[in-house]
């Protein structure tokens, strides 16, 4: 076995790695990997006043300081009942849109389009494309200049305060403003045409669910009150737990999430996806000319979508200034006197999602919950992985999927100082199903399910070894026949490992022994397997993750109720080992 | 690349990663950057990273798990001039406010048992904590003039430029009325200079996100404080949330001198 694997994602923010284990022919697990290390943010702000809580909890990450920042405010005006003046809230989105412009020029032209071009990193690429990189670094430092106009500083600025801002930007910044929006029109549509245009790659193709915040009023936007999916169901701002269900994993400090025990994608793809739609004007234009339905099965369209979105950002910049300069002059900043309270601010940060809620107990920080763009996508960024990668091997180019998989990460736009570097192949040692098989055993007690047709010679193998089990002992072996009795294994909550045995063609030598995550097994229509559909149906994807196969090479699947000696022979070895491990258990 | 040229290395530990961004934020500058010098590793701006002898590395982030320990170690050992790029690798950060048993307490209460398999984690702390460092350039994140005027005098081989003083320097020379003649409890006094003065700009206190100051006598301004019935138990904590591993011994020293 083999294992494949980016160590240092470069063109990243932040550290961290994927890794794929090559089995033979097939790719047996696949991780997203987090190496920065805990900070523990959450209980950092414990204690403290709301208002050090605004300055501190947007630390998390940089390149979405400005979305952390609009997120604990919006939660702490909620839970402290504070009504900001319209002015502020209209300029709030402009420093918003400054952020857009600053992260998704970066991310598309900086971090992103080297990939598709063929270059190391942006600054090699200025020598064939230097009129692109050039402008798109002024871009980007326009968006810079946004959020430093309004929130005092590049990255984490501290103008924007409960109640509004210390201080309002002059009129002629914000004139000024409009007018290099204005300026830079011709060259974001250039940016649209160019990141639209693009042949992207196969992921292969793989629909999943897209999450984003519903900004109300039918509009585009990127915040509101409620989350949209993009099944039509909504969810009020504090009832956001029901989609997120965030849980820990073992090869990570960020936390993942799965809806409905199911992966979802947040970003600019699920925006647009969701609320693409509603785009007015030039953006409009633009979307009903470049999107199409295969937009939503492969995430390498994040980089089409975060164009439109640039250009949204664009034209809605001198939108806001006029109306921002209509309005009388009001006092910068409301005062509020709640002492107690919680509330939950949503809104869209350059990759997604982003969800605050902080409590405050007699003045002082008591509680705070933070949900992230990236760990939520942490699930979908494995699974596209595993999916493009097992592609890839079955096409006979090993060589290309350290490569590919690093792609697909980027295409997220992962921030991982938030969630908290890149890939990595491996090749799995000989006989690595006995480890594996350990493992997989300590981490409760297991149950083992034959499944196969003992009239087709070697397809019997999984019955007849769990018959084998069975009378050697070994608690928990049911037959593939008796499963649907058993309801308790399928509907409890324990971490009981399910196992299943059966003949698995791997397209290897006769007899070889695989132990595979069920999933990969299900999900991987290259494989012939005996698993019934049902048991898609039985089985939730948590639940999924915890089971596995134990997959044996046929050599004959002929009429005959004979097993070939060597699947005779690897039976008798799997059998071996259990009863061992048994045996020692009872000692 | 040019042998004559600068080699420069720019690692990312723990943190928001705001201080390798602010790299890339001086756009108007950075392709001079990676021209002038020659940049060897920078995971965030580029893939062909090689990690080989260095003249100066510039290490963001705090330690805060056993691998980036020996990437850390590892640093030191290539490089001439090993720099703390930002509040984080200065002084551990937001993140090391905590006691080793209050750490382990919060630490159990996020991620609950379970034992991670790709690193161990340790508690925060700053870089010096673990090697030597030659300079140390705060702020969260760094300032971009602090970040240039480093860049361009190394280049030329001249000594760095020190901020040995208190915010409230800057804040004389930007006009700023005292926010604490007006009762309002500003860090300026106690933290370091390097930010512009940026939050009494805004007529906001200052966070004290550049950690303690050094030099021009802030024992003085800690006892004017006191003086004008600060509460400085309250002072003290809010110092705590970016002053990380260093806060006791900024606070020893008023003890020590006023005696």
């Amino acid at each position: 076995m083999k294992k494949i694997s980016v160590d240092h994602l470069a063109r990243v923010e932040g550290s961290g790695g994927i890794s794929a284990t090559i089995d033979g022919k097939i790719i047996s697990d696949v991780k997203f990997s987090i190496y920065e290390g805990p900070r523990l943010i959450e209980k950092l702000t414990i204690g403290r006043t709301p208002e050090e809580d605004v300055s501190m909890s947007p630390r998390i990450c940089a390149i979405c300081s400005v979305s952390h920042k609009n997120a604990v405010l919006r939660a702490m005006e909620n839970a402290l009942d504070v009504k900001i003046s319209q002015k502020s809230y209209l300029l709030r989105e402009l420093m918003h849109m400054g952020e857009f412009i600053e992260s998704h020029s970066l991310h598309t032209f900086y971090l992103a389009l080297p990939d598709f071009l063929g270059f190391p990193n942006a600054i090699a690429m200025a020598s064939k494309y230097e009129f692109e990189v050039k402008i798109a670094l002024e871009m980007k430092h326009f968006g810079n200049h946004i959020m430093k106009t309004l929130n005092g500083r590049y990255i984490h600025g501290e103008n924007a305060v409960i109640g509004g801002f210390g201080k309002y930007p002059y009129r002629e910044e914000l004139l000024q403003i409009k007018a290099r929006a204005i300026h830079f029109m011709p060259f974001v549509f250039k940016t649209v045409t160019l990141f639209c245009g693009i042949d992207y790659p196969d992921c292969p193709d793989s629909p999943t669910l897209y999450a984003c915040c519903e900004p109300g009023d039918n509009k585009f936007g990127f915040w509101g009150d409620e989350i949209l999916l993009s099944t039509g169901k909504t969810f009020p701002r504090d009832e956001y737990k029901k989609l997120t269900n965030e849980f820990v994993v073992s090869h990570s400090y960020a936390k993942h999430s799965l809806y409905q025990d199911k992966p979802y994608s947040v970003g600019a793809l699920a925006r647009i996806v969701n609320l693409g739609e509603r785009l007015k004007g030039e953006a409009g234009k633009m979307y009903k000319k470049h999107y199409s339905s295969k937009w939503k099965s492969n995430p390498f369209f994040h980089n089409a979508a975060r164009s439109l979105e640039i250009l949204y950002s664009f034209e809605r910049i001198p939108e806001l200034v006029d109306e921002i300069l209509k309005l009388q002059e009001d006092t910068s900043r409301v005062d509020y006197s709640a002492e107690n309270g919680k509330g939950t601010g949503l809104v869209e940060a350059p990759r997604g999602l982003l969800i605050h809620h902080h409590e405050i107990t007699e003045k002082l920080v008591s509680q705070v919950d933070i949900i992230t763009p990236t760990a939520q996508n942490a699930e979908d960024i494995e699974r596209y992985c595993h999916v493009a990668a097992q592609k890839l091997l079955d096409e006979g180019k090993e060589d290309q999927i350290r490569d590919r998989m690093d792609i697909i990460v980027r295409a997220f736009d992962p921030c991982i100082s938030c969630s908290a570097h890149m890939a990595e192949v491996k090749n799995a040692p000989k006989n690595n199903w006995k480890i594996q098989l350990e493992e997989v055993t300590q981490k409760g007690d297991s149950a083992f399910i034959g499944v196969g047709n003992p009239t087709l010679s070697d397809d019997g193998a999984g019955i007849k070894l769990a018959r084998k089990l069975k009378n050697a002992g070994i608690q928990d072996v049911l037959l593939e026949s008796e499963i649907e009795q058993d309801e308790d294994l399928w509907t409890n909550d324990s971490d009981r490992p399910l196992i299943f045995l059966d003949a698995v063609d791997f397209n290897e030598d006769p007899g070889k022994v695989t132990l595979l995550p069920l999933h990969l097994i299900i999900n991987n229509i290259s494989l012939s397997h005996r698993l019934l559909p049902t048991i898609s149906g039985l089985i939730n994807y948590k639940k999924m993750k915890n089971a596995y196969v134990l997959g044996i090479q046929p050599d004959s699947l002929q009429k005959g109720n004979q097993l070939s000696a060597p699947v005779e022979k690897a039976i008798n070895e799997i059998k071996q080992l259990l009863t061992d491990k048994g045996d020692s258990k009872e000692q | 690349m040019n042998k004559d040229k600068l080699k420069i290395g720019i690692y990312e530990l723990t943190g928001c990663a705001g201080c390798a961004l602010l790299i890339l934020d001086c756009e108007m500058e950075l392709i001079d950057i990676f021209n002038a010098a020659d940049i060897q590793s920078f995971l965030m701006a580029k893939s062909d990273n090689i990690d080989g002898e260095l003249d100066i590395a510039l290490v963001e982030g705090s330690v805060t798990t056993e691998k980036e320990i020996e990437e850390l170690k590892d640093i030191r050992e290539r490089a001439k001039v090993v720099v703390a790029f930002g509040l984080c690798a200065s002084v551990g950060g937001i993140q090391a406010r905590f006691g080793n048993k209050e750490w382990k307490e919060n630490y159990k209460k996020i991620y609950g048992d379970i034992e991670m398999t790709h690193t161990k984690s340790v508690q925060s702390q700053p870089i010096d904590a673990y090697i030597d460092v030659d300079l140390y350039l705060p702020g969260c994140p760094v300032g971009k003039e602090q970040f240039l005027h480093f860049f361009t005098r190394a280049l030329k081989g001249a000594p760095p430029e020190k901020y040995p003083r208190p915010v409230c320097v800057t804040c004389k020379y930007n006009e700023n009325d005292c926010l604490l003649n007006k009762g309002i409890p500003c860090l300026g006094p106690l933290t370091a200079d390097g930010c512009g003065s940026v939050c009494p700009n805004h007529n906001l206190p200052c966070q004290g996100c550049w950690g303690p100051a050094e030099g021009a006598n802030p024992t003085s301004e800690f006892f004017l404080l006191k003086e004008k019935s600060f509460d400085i138990e309250a002072i003290k904590k809010r110092m705590s949330n970016y002053s990380g591993t260093k806060l006791a011994e900024f606070f020893e020293q008023f003890k020590k001198e006023s005696k």
